[in-house]
């Protein structure tokens, strides 16, 4: 089947805009210690002394009730009810509420009235299980008798819907959302069609925390995806010694919702999402395709009813393996043409390691932090760049004034997305 | 593995109703353990129906015993899960 132009849409308001954000990653616990991070250009990224995976960027052990206590301002009831329901969730559903949270409390919505029908629930991710199946697993093989009948549920990524829901009392519309590493991005557009059609008037997204099993990084190693050891450093994303991507581990959350809502009940908007595009390329691969790359960029910028030249940063999906970066190299310049030495690019992955399924999430949150303070973050190790044209941020962070920006996220299976944020939220 | 808070044995109590009552305190560290009386009911110490089922195979693990399933009801009281938790030996 051939590719289909773009849709052209006219100029609109933007469809969602951002009232909350919340971040628990490995460089920062909360969103204003990931902003100061962000500024200083801090990674998190470190060897292992292991052959796999030989580098990652581990979220820091952290305590629910601690983390909780931490989140300014939570009534009290709220964080007891978190701690009474998500106390004995594994990792990945402990790190979404505390995430969840923050961002719940950033758009000022507990105590505010919105009635838990008109509020939604998008938890990005799949396969969120694999390491906390390893780790039960020696004590299943011994007792199988007497497995926790909990796991039943927690083997479910929809554990995470379940949990947040109840701690949130959350009772519109909600689901998880599958789309790789794309999986993010994938959800703030499913939590923006939600808004769209009026199902619900917020929306919280959840970036989940994906902590790989043995078999899994084995596997992405094999494949040849994860970068190898053998420098003491992994090769930053668009470096000539790039040589696949390092993992990490974050959970993250936005809340969207219509900016009428969001005036109407007095909060003010951190950003607006003006577009989006999400589309396949037809491939079941772990193969990125500029094409289908350009095409999601192209779709977001349409909806928004911008120019290329509008948009002064791109953050960019940049794992770090040569051929997806190349790939986006490619499909950004097919995109900006003649406006592409103007665009900055940078990879929040050189800091936190990919996240996975929380990376569009993730990244999403660190376009609207930056958008909001007037800076943009350096690539991390990045030492000798590849040829690109366009303005990598290198070396130190950037003071800059940008109205908009793009944040990509691409996911094996040709899953691509990008997301459109504009500084204002008009 | 069950957390070692307020978990003293009550004298005279047996061997099964201590079980359980490490058990409910680890699942649920909320319930005061003043509370735990073999007269009440999981259920109105405020464990829902997961909790119920993962004490109840916690303690028969700790007692190394089969998990009941028969003759277990929402309001059975620790009494009744001890017993059966004896007759599973």
């Amino acid at each position: 089947m051939s590719r289909a132009a773009p849709a052209v849409h006219a100029a609109r308001a933007a469809p969602a805009v951002i009232t909350g954000i919340g971040v628990l990653c490995p460089i920062a616990p909360d969103p204003a210690r990931f902003t100061e991070a962000l500024r200083a250009g801090r990674t998190a990224i470190a060897p292992t002394g292991v052959d796999v995976p030989a580098y990652t960027a581990p979220l820091p052990e952290f305590v629910l009730a601690d983390a909780l206590a931490d989140v300014g301002g939570l009534p009290t009831g709220l964080a007891e009810r978190a701690l009474r329901v998500a106390g004995r969730s594994p990792l990945p559903v402990r790190a979404a509420t505390v995430a969840a949270l923050q961002a719940w409390q950033h758009a000022e919505l507990p105590g505010a009235g919105v009635p838990g029908d008109r509020v939604g629930l998008v938890v990005a991710g799949h396969n969120l299980a694999g390491r906390y199946v390893q780790e039960l697993r020696p004590a299943f093989e011994r007792d199988p008798a007497h497995l926790s009948p909990r796991f039943a549920l927690h083997c479910q990524d929809t554990d995470h819907v379940g949990t947040l829901s109840e701690v949130l009392e959350v009772t519109g519309e909600g689901f998880t959302v599958g789309a790789a590493s794309a999986s993010g991005a994938f959800g703030v557009v499913a939590a923006a069609r939600l808004i769209a059609c009026a199902a619900v008037d917020v929306c919280v997204v959840v970036g989940a925390l994906c902590r790989v099993s043995d078999m899994e990084a084995h596997a992405l190693a094999n494949l040849g995806a994860l970068a190898r050891a053998g420098q003491d450093a992994p090769g930053a994303p668009f470096d000539v010694a790039h040589r696949g991507f390092v993992p990490g581990e974050a959970a993250a959350a936005l809340v969207l919702e219509s900016a009428e809502h969001a005036r109407a009940r007095g909060v003010r908007a951190l950003a607006g999402l003006a577009g989006y595009g999400a589309k396949l390329d037809g491939n079941r691969l772990a193969d990125p395709s500029a094409a289908g790359e350009a095409a999601v960029m192209r779709a977001a910028l349409a909806m928004a009813g911008l120019q290329p030249g509008r948009v002064g940063y791109v953050n960019a999906h940049a794992t770090g393996a040569p051929r997806g970066d190349a790939a986006e190299l490619a499909a950004l310049a097919e995109v900006f043409g003649p406006d592409l030495p103007e665009v900055r690019v940078n990879s929040t992955k050189s800091l936190t390691g990919h996240c996975l399924a929380a990376a569009g999430v993730l990244e999403a949150v660190a376009t609207v932090v930056q958008l909001r303070e007037g800076f943009l973050h350096p690539i991390a190790g990045l030492v000798a760049p590849v040829p690109t044209g366009c303005r990598l941020v290198t070396g130190r962070t950037e003071p800059v004034d940008l109205a908009c920006a793009l944040s990509n996220s691409f996911g094996f299976g040709g899953m691509n997305a990008s997301l459109l944020f504009t500084k204002t939220g008009a | 593995m069950t957390e070692n808070r307020n978990v003293a044995a009550v004298d005279g109590e047996s061997a099964e109703l201590a079980a359980l009552r490490r058990c409910i305190l680890a699942v649920v560290p909320a319930v005061p353990p003043e509370h735990i009386h073999p007269d009440r009911s999981l259920a109105q110490l405020g464990c829902n129906s997961i909790d119920r089922a993962e004490i109840l195979v916690m303690a028969a693990g700790e007692l190394a015993v089969a998990t009941p399933v028969d003759g277990i009801h929402e309001d059975s009281d620790l009494d009744s899960l001890a017993a059966l938790l004896r007759e599973s030996r």
